[in-house]
């Protein structure tokens, strides 16, 4: 083979692209989220990942249930007082980089539970990269703020600022 | 203490001698733990891999709901009885408005009745898929998960086109119910009903006889009919103990004595048996779906109460005393005549009742949900005592308890 | 039923029987009704009535228990009136099993002491929690929203702000 034509094989077979682009495309279509149900979302959460709205064609479709070997926290459903504490150690114990899905009113904001009990959204104790409204969300909702969550995932590059 | 929450599983020995020579190991079990429906935590005392003393901890889900009830108004309060038990909202819709009701003398029209009816059955329905779904999959049947969703997805389908919501309806009120059937929800219903036998058949199919199924549940969690009276358990929790104890029998309400249908029971008293419990309910809700919807009556499907209820919409645009009556409704909302009264219902779970006591305002004093989860939970430990660790996840889920109805 | 000298007062609230006893004599009010075949408490509860006029309460706190015969099926209230800082009753754990739950929720909720009960501590709220949050002097909590009555700014004037 002569020179000439190994450089136009070459050309054709090699990509040049930066590590960012490649990790975070990597990252962005593989997100493993923790299997952490709360209250009514998680329910629709379930719901997400069945055969029909099947969230496993956006990679995320493994629910582990283990909070170290995740890299994303759906926060489905109302956060109470006595949770709280519990929630921040998940989070605390999963591996850098993660991110939070804020699920529904509650989680975000409380909801229509103003009260002693509930914390009055959950970016009080963990920082959250996409809320989603509703009360519950409806399952597309849900795969709406992966694909949010996807796009901002690639976009950061091998090192995500947290 | 806070140290052995939150590192999820903790193993402490109590120093105890076992059966088996070994000593007692306390196992914390949750709150985050895959298998217990939710944010339950159990402490348990284990010899080698049995059971010997339970402890369950709630509260991780306190929602201050009844303190909620008591800040907002009497038709404000119906928002907050959905979110309850999350699994079956209308049903929980349905024991506060019938307590209102109750307590001010409200009777509603039939055709309210049987709309209610026909929600509380398809939410029966709705609350077992996802029960049989999740247990399932808990198990070892993955695929229970899709079948059960894809009917689940049905009925909220349904849920949507009658109220504009998937899960929390919200629409059975003190007074009627929000709005009529559409045309295409009944269509709709009629397909589902036609549809829904062959896909009960099609579960059954799936885990009566398969024996990884049998042999996870068949004598697991045994509870017998003395002590799940003693224990104050209800629903299928009970009938799966051979009770035949059923409030929509037993004390019927919203017109259920006219309709036919079996109390599901079985003798076995154990997790199989309420897994059979379940599956007879499924077919008898479709049996009593197709009753309502045949004898569907005519006529309006709220009281004709303007101190109650808004008026309808054309009505605002050519009636002062309409709007007066709108404007006050939604400023001050109506009050209820002093008193306390209990009206206990049916859900998926056993008897959800509501306890309300008015002073005569427009907003209640006292809402208590009495909630089947609850109580039910407290029999865990009975029917967990003496089997193995794993065997746990086949009793909690047949337990069903539903966390947001335990901790409120 | 409960014999005539633990009654107080009984009547009928919206349909459902009520029987008031004396708060000294409540265990044994349940245990005559127990063997009369009430063998299900189906629920426990406390009402807080501080401050509400509509009627005459003899004391703060009412204790709710429902009982329910499963054989005719027949349902019975009975209330029992308390005061005191902590209020006490007898618990009656041993009688109805399930009221075990439901008196350490109305402990957690309420603060009442139940006298004998095997393990009275909280149960919904965190173990550390201060003060007891269905009691009417309890704040409902949470947050200032914005743009209600009680929103700070929205309370100031235009010309303090």
């Amino acid at each position: 083979m002569g020179v000439e034509a190994l450089a136009e094989s070459l050309g054709r077979n090699i990509l040049t692209t930066t590590l960012g682009k490649v990790v975070g495309w990597g990252r962005g279509n593989s997100v493993w989220p923790a299997q952490f149900g709360l209250a009514c979302c998680a329910i629709e959460m379930i719901a997400t990942a069945t055969a029909g709205v099947d969230i496993g064609r956006f990679g995320s479709e493994a629910f582990r249930a283990s909070p170290r070997q995740s890299d994303l926290m759906i926060v489905s459903g109302r956060v109470s007082q006595k949770m709280a504490p519990i929630l921040r150690t998940i989070y605390d114990q999963m591996p850098e980089p993660k991110w939070v899905i804020s699920m529904g009113a509650c989680a975000s904001t409380g909801g229509i539970f103003n009260n002693y009990a509930l914390l009055q959204g959950v970016d009080k104790i963990v920082p959250v990269d996409v809320y989603i409204p509703g009360c519950p969300p409806r399952p597309e909702d849900l795969l709406n703020a992966l694909m949010i969550l996807q796009e901002r995932i690639k976009a950061q590059g091998i090192l995500p600022q947290q | 203490m806070t140290d052995t929450i939150t590192q999820g599983v903790t193993v402490t020995k109590t120093g105890e001698k076992g059966a088996f020579g070994g000593e007692l190991l306390t196992v914390n079990f949750g709150p985050h733990h895959p298998s217990t429906h939710g944010v339950l935590r159990l402490i348990v005392d284990l010899d080698g891999e049995q059971v010997r003393s339970l402890k369950p901890v709630i509260g991780y889900l306190h929602t201050g709901i009844e303190k909620q009830m008591e800040a907002l108004r009497w038709q404000q309060g119906v928002t907050v009885t959905d979110r309850h038990d999350y699994l079956s909202p209308p049903i929980n819709n349905l024991a506060y408005a019938l307590a209102v009701e109750k307590l001010m003398g409200v009777v509603v029209p039939p055709r309210a009745d049987a709309l209610r009816v026909i929600m509380s059955e398809l939410t029966r329905l709705s609350s077992h898929l996802v029960w049989m779904g999740t247990s399932g999959l808990e198990l070892g049947a993955m695929s229970m998960l899709m079948y059960c969703f894809r009917e689940r997805d049905t009925i909220l389908d349904m849920n949507e086109e009658i109220s504009g919501f998937r899960m929390h309806t919200s629409y059975i009120r003190p007074g009627g119910v929000m709005a009529d059937a559409t045309p295409r929800f009944l269509e709709m219903l009629d397909r589902f009903i036609h549809d829904m036998p062959g896909h009960v058949d099609e579960y059954e199919n799936l885990l009566t006889n398969n024996p990884i199924w049998r042999s996870r549940t068949i004598g697991i969690g045994r509870l017998s009919a003395e002590d799940a009276k003693v224990l104050g358990a209800t629903g299928p929790m009970l009938r799966g103990s051979g009770v035949a104890w059923d409030l929509r029998r037993s004390i019927p309400y919203s017109g259920y004595e006219n309709y036919d249908f079996e109390i599901a029971t079985s003798d076995m008293c154990d997790c199989y048996g309420r897994y059979l419990v379940r599956i007879k309910e499924m077919r008898e809700a479709v049996k009593i779906l197709r009753q309502a919807l045949d004898r569907l009556p005519d006529g309006p499907v709220n009281v004709d109460d303007r101190k109650m209820l808004p008026p309808p919409r054309e009505e605002l645009e050519t009636s002062m005393e309409a709007v007066i009556h709108h404007f006050k409704l939604f400023t001050e909302g109506y009050s209820v005549p002093p008193g306390d009264v209990y009206v206990a219902v049916e859900s998926g779970r056993g008897e959800n009742g509501c306890y309300v006591v008015s002073d005569g305002t427009h907003k209640p004093r006292r809402v208590k949900f009495r909630s089947a989860s609850f109580v039910n939970l407290q029999a865990l430990e009975q029917m967990s005592l003496n089997h193995m660790i794993a065997d746990m996840v086949a009793i909690i889920g047949t337990a069903d308890t539903v966390l947001g109805d335990c901790d409120r | 039923m409960i014999s005539e000298p633990l009654i107080v007062e009984q009547g009928v609230s919206a349909g459902d029987h009520w029987v008031t006893v004396g708060s000294g004599s409540i265990r044994d009010a349940l245990a005559e009704l127990k063997k009369d075949g009430f063998t299900l408490l189906v629920f426990l509860t406390c009402v807080d009535h501080l401050a509400d006029s509509s009627r005459q309460w003899p004391a703060r706190y009412e204790l709710v228990y429902e009982l329910r015969n499963l054989e005719k099926p027949e349902q019975i209230r009975v209330r029992a009136f308390i005061d005191g800082d902590p209020p006490h009753i007898d618990s009656v754990h041993d009688l109805f099993p399930p009221a075990n739950w439901e008196e350490r929720e109305t402990y957690d909720m309420f603060g009442i002491i139940f006298n004998d009960h095997p393990d009275l501590s909280r149960i919904l709220m965190p173990d550390d929690w201060v003060g007891h949050p269905l009691r009417r002097d309890y704040p409902v909590g949470g947050e200032v929203v914005e743009f209600s009555e009680e929103h700070e700014t929205w309370q100031t004037p235009p010309e303090k702000a």
